[in-house]
């Protein structure tokens, strides 16, 4: 038997650029073993959302996440609107759903850029990253800002978009949809890329069900979950369907992100041609009564959930979030053993691990 | 060989990218840049100061000062929406970087005297 060696991959990684270590029991160049460590990035958001009044913690709770931070903002105004229950007009059930599927698009786009990056294929990265920057500059044009959008309010949205604003943006998605579909191409089709990810990390459909996977990582295994299929906000109204693929590998998962990438993109022109007139929000009466509620919410990376016990003051007693990435990590301990040390890179990202999330 | 009509396109056209500081990019129109003040319409009310969710506005009652932490400042335009004299509005340039956390004074000149009847 080979000597074992304990090698730390993290918390400082070129291709994580969030801290999470990964200590790996190597038999040369085969892992044996894998031990994840969490806890770099806490930051107790919680606590501070039970300190601060309820309006002002959907700007706190926007900055959970960088890349998802609109719908955490919207899951937490959708969660403490169900205290109530408070019911918001139709327009700002589209705008949120809009809004929320601007930022799958361009998550989703960041991954498979990162994706490309961890097997070394440095021009689909740029390319990749070149389209998520037009989808940014459409978000930032509806909302006033690229990253923290804080466009939803406990009641409603914020802001509207205005015919102008709609013709843009129908512009943008339809052309980000196009080169994206070449981009795709490359990496469905591409031999180098087929060679870094097809058979790697296989999860079965039994696995991803007995550890509890969730969002496009379950979806991957065949596993037809979807959040969005509760018809929450306006997805009721959307012709929506879960995409899934059935390989189960690293190969799998970007397909999964690909298809989603267009879904996307359609529920979006969808949306903006069904939009409907009306009021943007309601105003809320008094404080959050004393109520328990819940909300789970599709995020890119999977399924969000928001738990929040209000007690008629105006700040929450409790507010609990469990985010996608904490579910998925532990498919690593599953997925790792057996790989080589080369892959590790390439399996790690594709359960699109987001610790600021995991860690809040 | 698949990137290959990706490539070839990209040696034709323009860089995607800007030579940023020489060329910038304007600021979309109602993009959150920085938050602006005017002087000459705030009665010191306070609503500012306390639905901001960052803690980034002081009042100065005393010296009718309206002070301003622009470092914790996360312009998130509550402010300005709820400035009932429309006092505070967000303009789309973003501040610059800065070196030292220093506060930014203002003076409210439209607060009522004492015997006045107060607007609020």
């Amino acid at each position: 038997m080979a000597p074992r060696t304990i090698t730390p991959f993290g918390p400082q990684h070129p291709v994580l650029p969030e801290p999470v270590q990964l200590k790996l029991e190597l038999e040369d160049e085969r892992v044996v073993s894998v031990l994840p460590a969490i806890g770099y990035g806490h930051r107790g958001i919680e606590k501070a959302c039970e300190l601060n009044e309820y309006p002002k913690n959907i700007y706190l709770c926007e900055r959970i996440c960088g890349i998802c931070s609109a719908i955490h903002g919207m899951t937490y105004c959708d969660v403490v609107e169900k205290l109530w229950p408070l019911d918001i007009p139709p327009r700002a059930k589209y705008l949120r759903t809009i809004w929320a599927e601007m930022a799958r698009t361009h998550s989703h786009l960041l991954w498979l850029g990162l994706l490309a990056d961890a097997f070394g294929f440095e021009s689909m990265f740029m390319q990749y990253w070149r389209i998520r920057e037009k989808v940014l500059d459409i978000l930032e044009i509806t909302t006033g800002h690229r990253v923290t959008q804080s466009v939803s309010i406990v009641g409603g949205v914020r802001r509207d978009i205005d015919e102008d604003q709609k013709k843009h943006c129908i512009e943008v998605l339809k052309d980000v949809r196009k080169e994206a579909e070449a981009l795709n191409n490359v990496l469905v089709n591409d031999y180098t890329v087929k060679a870094r990810t097809v058979g790697k990390g296989v999860l079965s459909y039994d696995q991803a069900i007995a550890l509890g996977l969730c969002g496009p990582h379950l979806r991957a295994s065949g596993v037809k979950e979807d959040c969005r299929t509760q018809g929450y906000w306006a997805y009721g109204d959307l012709s929506f369907e879960p995409v899934i693929a059935t390989g189960g590998d690293s190969f799998s998962r970007a397909a999964v992100r690909a298809g989603e990438l267009y879904q996307a993109i359609d529920l979006q022109l969808e949306a903006f041609g069904k939009l409907p007139e009306g009021e943007l929000a309601v105003k809320p009466k008094g404080n959050p009564p004393a109520n328990e509620a819940v909300s789970r919410v599709e995020q890119p990376r999977g399924e969000v959930f928001y738990y929040a016990k209000g007690n008629g003051t105006r700040n929450l007693e409790r507010l609990r979030v469990r985010t996608p990435t904490y579910a998925n990590i532990p498919s690593l301990l599953v997925m790792l053993p057996g790989c080589e040390l080369a892959d590790v890179p390439i399996i790690v990202l594709s359960i699109d691990p987001c610790i600021s999330c995991t860690e809040r | 060989m698949i990137m290959l009509p990706t490539v070839v396109r990209n040696l034709f056209g323009g860089p995607a990218t800007r030579m940023y500081p020489v060329t910038t990019r304007e600021p979309f129109a109602r993009a959150r840049g920085h938050v602006e003040f005017n002087e000459d319409l705030c009665n010191q009310c306070g609503t500012c100061a306390r639905r901001c969710p960052a803690v980034a506005i002081d009042l100065d009652k005393e010296k009718k000062e309206w002070i301003l932490h622009p470092d914790r400042c996360i312009i998130c335009e509550v402010c300005a929406e709820v400035c009932p004299k429309d006092a505070i509005t967000i303009a789309p340039q973003w501040r610059a970087p800065f070196y030292k956390r220093e506060a930014i004074i203002y003076h409210s000149k439209a607060v009522k005297e004492k015997g006045e009847k107060s607007s609020e």
